[in-house]
């Protein structure tokens, strides 16, 4: 028989202060070495598993929409879920001529859910928010650029104008393209670019104060000025600045930060999604790239994970924390915040296969601040993340969606 | 349970009448059992052998793809198969038009089958499956020969439709590197034949695709194969596979390995074959192994007075991808380098084919053909599930059709030149017990 004593009460007391704390912080100061990662904490999974395998996320205030993947069925859901608190289902909607839906975002100003979709021509897809529980279809857009699946749509603001960047996927002998589309009226995108890209493919892109970095695959990273590069460039008739192959090819995402602390946007962030066996392996690293001069970026660090490998970013811009979804190896943050280009010798690493390649390894320096998400006792293959209000949201392919509490700085 | 009849029957027989019509040139009873090594003396002049096949086949599909039974029909493995020896033997030209792009454009039902983006279904082969040409030579006991066109890679074991069943096994794409542009080149002495081919690693992405030239000499294979004794055949091969099913050559490359060994009596009424291989997918930038599927393959056919009797025994592990809609296709090119998992699938297969219902020259073997399957995924945490896929983790299959074929049937499929090897053709595949009925190829 157990019996409650002053000690328990206290621990207890201690830990429901901690649990209900906003954020968790790494205890380990590590300034000049590997530091020990705190564990994130988590406040829940969702309240309900889908049938389908669970892709990308998005939340909004508090609300979070979920994608399906890999369904061979002429349609796929979507889920709408309440994350103000443990995250609950609320609803769904289900996506007709869609396999996949690959990716799903917001217009920067919220009114407007994008979801992007695969395999039955390829389309985006365009619900209003004016509910944010209930998205009401306001238009699809599709056309032979967009066959066959549109692998992601990123959607950001150019001059003030909302326009959706697509990732179009290769098909048999015909390659993959970027596809820009217009979204100043919803009901009715307009294509004003397109170009076949990437070897083989154009995975995603990021777009930010008149730039567009894309992932290029075994291309690298290439930045163009379409509004806000100074040469002359614009979202129909871009012009690039630079480009870059980053360790061992294979670019998927990209993440430009810009420090609203310190107004440092030296850095690029770009995923490196190699083979993985969804649900029990996968492999690829983060690359660092200092951009400050767009014509000629480079990559001066890298952070790995034996065993895993990353996919998907979300920043918390104004702590400097990156959280990086890292498959079956659950979330990961980094401390972003500062130099990262410069090291010891003992900071520093050779990425796999780049044996003449000496880089800033941002686990010896200390960076890695939190793990989430492999203390749960069940594998977890985390898909995508966001950061958003002090809490952490991840999707699971092995589930459905996670809410975490994000780090402090230490 | 669905009915498909994907093909009209005017068409179908068009298609045959077209395949049997003969040609002016041929000579199909005089080349049983042909020694590949040897080289053609004088006497011998240009000789042209035609086979030209197809086969009309049931297949109903227990518990395959998106938990379903189905029954379809179609003129599977319709080609038009041609040997030429000229230049007093020096010479050989091996060419095989394969018309399966028009009668099964959605692919034949065998489940378990994969390939070039079909998944449960064996995908229609190219039209120009192979056009090879080959100089022969030899200097005393050595034989020699180098071949180019497009054809077999010197790797694995024979196509599988000149082996005693018609669903193809699992592992053809491990087993077997068909289809390529090449150039190869083979030396025997005595018992033993060694081959080397240079080729492009891409797969066909559809029927009229050809390979790219730019491709051309991106892979290699290499097959070492020792004859102990008449009938009998040891091989083990080696192949580097760049971005096989990637056209543009950022893929996974392949590492593929194979040896078998294979016994066939000298009247072709009992034949053996036992294979091992794997094919490892390996990530070029990162120089390390991606992924890696292993099969072991035993079977065997004997003929009982005028019955052949076959039966397979197949492990394959094979790669699971996202599927398209309807279940039996995957994107092609995928759109990353991730599987969705991986599963083993071990499978018995027992055919029974029947003497010729028909005599002259064009001849149909009936037959009928049980597959029994069991799947499992390799990994407890795949999103993959077969169980929950197919319905059932036991799927079978059941096969009834006719081989119809004209002209002398090709004992092998897969080797050129001085790799060709003595012996003749399996005779559970059917054959006219009143006449020989074997050409090499």
């Amino acid at each position: 028989m157990h019996r409650s004593g002053p000690l328990s009460a206290l621990a207890a007391l201690s830990l429901a202060m901690l649990a209900c704390s906003g954020s968790d912080t790494p205890t380990d100061p590590g300034a000049t070495g590997p530091r020990t990662p705190v564990t994130m904490t988590v406040v829940g999974p969702g309240n309900f598993k889908p049938p389908h395998t669970t892709g990308e996320l998005f939340v909004r205030g508090n609300t979070a929409y979920t994608t399906t993947w890999n369904n061979f069925q002429s349609a796929s859901p979507f889920y709408i879920w309440d994350v103000s608190g443990t995250p609950a289902l609320v609803d769904s909607v289900v996506v007709p001529q869609a396999q996949t839906l690959g990716d799903v975002t917001t217009t920067p100003d919220g009114a407007y859910l994008v979801v992007a979709t695969e395999y039955n021509g390829g389309s985006i897809v365009i619900y209003s928010l004016a509910d944010p529980r209930k998205p009401q279809l306001v238009s699809r857009f599709s056309n032979n650029e967009t066959n066959p699946g549109v692998h992601t749509a990123e959607v950001g603001l150019v001059n003030g104008k909302p326009y959706a960047f697509l990732s179009v996927d290769p098909a048999g002998s015909v390659a993959a393209k970027l596809v820009i589309v217009d979204l100043s009226n919803p009901a009715a995108p307009q294509q004003v670019f397109s170009k076949f890209i990437g070897r083989p493919y154009v995975h995603d892109t990021f777009v930010r104060d008149g730039l567009l970095f894309l992932g290029l695959w075994n291309d690298g990273v290439a930045i163009w000025d379409i509004g806000g590069g100074g040469k002359g460039g614009s979202v129909s008739a871009p012009v690039e600045l630079g480009r870059v192959q980053t360790a061992n090819g294979h670019v998927h995402n990209i993440w430009w930060l810009k420090d609203p602390a310190t107004g440092n946007n030296r850095y690029a962030f770009i995923g490196e999604e190699s083979p993985a066996q969804v649900g029990t392996s996968s492999s690829g690293d983060i690359h660092v790239v200092d951009v400050s001069n767009p014509s000629a970026p480079k990559e001066v660090a890298f952070y790995t994970v034996p065993g895993a490998g990353t996919h998907n970013f979300s920043v918390d811009e104004a702590n400097g924390i990156l959280y990086a979804a890292y498959y079956n190896g659950g979330v990961r943050a980094l401390d972003v915040r500062g130099d990262l280009g410069t090291c010891t010798a003992s900071q520093q690493s050779t990425p796999v296969n780049n044996p003449t390649s000496h880089l800033c390894d941002l686990t010896k320096m200390g960076r890695e601040l939190g793990i989430g998400l492999l203390d749960r006792g069940n594998p977890v293959y985390i898909w995508g993340v966001q950061y958003l209000n002090g809490s952490v949201f991840a999707s699971d392919m092995l589930g459905s969606i996670w809410k975490l509490r994000s780090i402090s700085r230490p | 349970m669905t009915m498909w009849l994907r093909v009209s029957l005017t068409s179908a027989l068009a298609l045959v009448a077209w395949l049997a019509t003969p040609l002016r040139a041929q000579q199909p009873d005089e080349h049983a059992g042909m020694a590949g090594m040897s080289m053609p003396d004088s006497a011998q002049a240009a000789r042209w052998h035609v086979m030209a096949q197809a086969i009309p086949v049931l297949t109903h599909a227990a518990h395959t793809a998106g938990a379903r039974d189905l029954t379809e029909a179609y003129l599977a493995q319709p080609v038009l198969m041609a040997h030429a020896s000229f230049w007093r033997g020096h010479a050989a030209l091996d060419g095989t038009l394969n018309g399966e792009g028009l009668t099964m454009k959605r692919g034949e039902l065998s489940t378990g089958g994969f390939g070039e983006g079909y998944v449960d279904r064996r995908h229609p082969h190219a039209y120009l499956h192979e056009l090879v040409l080959t100089g022969l030579g030899h200097a005393g006991p050595l034989a020699y020969s180098a071949s180019a066109g497009r054809g077999f890679a010197p790797f694995g074991t024979d196509d599988p439709m000149m082996r005693p069943f018609e669903k193809y096994p699992i592992n053809h794409h491990l087993s077997q590197i068909l289809e390529r542009g090449l150039v190869a080149g083979a030396v025997r002495l005595g018992p033993a034949i060694v081959e080397g081919a240079a080729f492009g690693g891409d797969e066909p992405t559809a029927p009229n695709s050809l390979p790219r030239m730019r491709r051309f000499g991106d892979s290699w294979s290499t097959r070492v194969t020792v004859l102990p004794s008449p009938g009998a055949e040891l091989q083990a091969s080696y192949a580097r596979v760049e971005s096989p099913e990637q056209p543009s050559g950022f893929g996974l490359d392949q590492r593929k390995r194979s040896a078998s060994l294979r016994t066939i009596s000298q009247d072709g009424r009992r034949y053996f074959l036992t294979e091992w291989a794997r094919t490892v997918e390996w990530d070029g930038d990162r120089d390390v192994e991606a992924f890696a599927y292993e099969t072991a393959l035993a079977e065997g056919a004997l003929m009982l007075k005028s019955i052949g009797i076959a039966l397979r025994l197949e492990q394959t592990q094979r790669p699971e991808e996202e599927r398209l809609l309807g279940g039996f296709r995957t994107p092609r090119p995928a759109s990353d380098l991730a599987i969705a998992g991986i599963t083993q699938w071990r499978v018995g297969t027992l055919a029974v084919t029947l003497p010729s219902v028909t005599s002259g020259p064009v001849r149909g073997y009936p037959f009928v053909e049980v597959a029994r399957l069991s799947t499992t995924s390799t990994a407890p945490t795949s999103v993959f599930s077969p169980a929950q896929f197919y319905g059932s983790s036991s799927p079978w299959m059941a096969s009834v059709g006719f081989r119809v074929r004209y002209g002398p049937l090709h004992a092998r499929m897969g080797r050129y030149g001085a790799a060709l090897t003595d012996g003749t053709a399996i005779g559970a595949l059917g054959v006219s017990p009143d006449r020989s009925q074997a050409h090499h190829h």
